[in-house]
């Protein structure tokens, strides 16, 4: 009656399908591995050179290259940085970043809202990581893609903008999970919004991960930024210990 | 649209394994996905049928198994089912908390048979 199903088959017939033959074949294989150990290839590029690489990661226009426009004038002088840009399809990103004499890499990534650990080693041939102090890696503006791939950075940041909602970190758990500094940006504008609360935005991160640290901060008018560079500052001293002044 | 990155890798998978085993079909696939991985298993299945079409798994089934997350707290090493992402100790309300189950993104096993697969149309031969 029924031939999908296999409820009409008879010892009589059954062997005409071939039943027996099927076997089940155990793999146990994470299926990003490539792009794991690619990641992890990346970050021995950057251990050997001493380099601090930080993943940047938002939603769309969140302010993450506005912040690193900032971040390059406030850095003390003789940290040295550059920047790998990912966006879908323009160079503008990184065209803003090199006006300030930054080294900044532009990956297109065309239909992938991610950056992965490939195309990052990519980027590596045309950069001299020697010297270097930091390696910002602005990620595509997306707030799901980007925390599932392992790029071999050594820390995630993730980015909220006051003007997009204080329960957006709910909404968003996996990626402010692997966060490990939250930074609520562009405080400058919360007189205007009184919808956004940032004491609601922190619990809303918390409730998260308790651990994460979390600094509010404008890139326009500058206001927290010194923390943040406290905070960069002290992952490069981490990685160059010699070097920390 | 991350999905695409994984089902690639999966079909990688499957191609090199099918072929080492011998296998001439591939009806059934079976993934653990854990509830940190911000997978979407409908998009998952969409996308694995489309990059199954003309190879070795062509129609397989793919079946998601998707896997909760769990913690253990740092502070005072109850383990527990995090609840809808928040991290947070029932035992003491502590709020750090290690990841012990819930970012699995592996593929279990795969039914495979030595025979091709019946085909859809079977071709007619007149005589
Ligand atoms: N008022 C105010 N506006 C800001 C601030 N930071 C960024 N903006 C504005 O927000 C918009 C987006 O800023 P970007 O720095 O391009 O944001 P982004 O996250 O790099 O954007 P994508 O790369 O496209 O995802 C621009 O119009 C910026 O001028 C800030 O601190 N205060
Ligand atoms: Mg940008
Ligand atoms: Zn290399
Ligand atoms: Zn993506
Ligand atoms: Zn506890």
């Amino acid at each position: 009656m029924c031939d999908n199903c296999g409820c009409n088959l008879t010892d009589a017939n059954r062997h005409a399908l071939g039943a027996e033959e099927h076997h089940t074949i155990e793999v146990l294989e994470n299926l990003l591995q490539v792009n794991d150990i690619q990641a992890g290839h990346n970050r021995e590029h950057f251990d050997e050179y001493g380099v601090f690489a930080v993943n940047i990661m938002s939603g769309p226009g969140s302010g993450k290259t506005s912040l690193l426009e900032a971040t390059i004038k406030a850095l003390p002088p003789g940290v040295k940085v550059a920047v790998i840009e990912g966006d879908l399809e323009t160079e503008n990103d990184a065209e803003r970043i090199r006006r300030h004499g930054v080294p900044a890499i532009q990956i297109t990534t065309g239909m992938a809202c991610h950056l992965d650990a490939h195309m990052v080693h990519g980027a590596l041939h045309e950069l001299a990581l020697q010297g270097l102090d930091i390696l910002f890696i602005e990620n595509v503006g997306n707030l799901v893609c980007p925390a599932s791939f392992d790029i071999g950075q050594h820390r995630n940041v993730i980015l909220l903008s006051v003007t997009e909602g204080d329960d957006k970190p709910a909404k968003y758990p996996v990626m402010v999970h692997a966060a490990d500094l939250a930074l609520i940006t562009k405080t400058d504008l919360l007189p205007y919004i009184e919808e956004f609360s940032v004491g609601r935005a922190r619990d809303s991160f918390l409730g998260i991960k308790g651990q994460l640290p979390i600094i509010e901060l404008s890139a326009k008018n500058g206001a927290g930024l010194e923390q943040w560079i406290a905070w960069l500052l002290a992952e490069v001293a981490k990685r160059r210990p010699a070097a920390a002044a | 649209m991350h999905e695409t990155a994984i089902v690639a890798g999966l079909m990688r998978i499957i191609t090199q394994q099918a072929s080492k085993h011998g296998a001439a079909h591939v009806s059934r696939v079976t993934v653990k996905v854990g509830r940190l991985r911000a997978v979407e298993p409908q998009q998952l299945r969409a996308c694995f049928e489309m990059f199954a079409e003309g190879t070795v798994a062509d129609g397989a089934e793919l079946v998601v198994e998707e896997i909760g997350v769990r913690g253990r707290c740092r502070g005072c090493a109850t383990e527990f089912d995090v609840p809808r992402y928040h991290f947070q100790c029932p035992a003491c309300a502590g709020n750090d908390i290690e990841v012990i189950q819930g970012q699995e993104l592996f593929i279990e096993n795969f039914e495979a048979s030595s025979s091709p697969p019946p085909a859809v149309d079977p071709p007619l031969v007149p005589k």
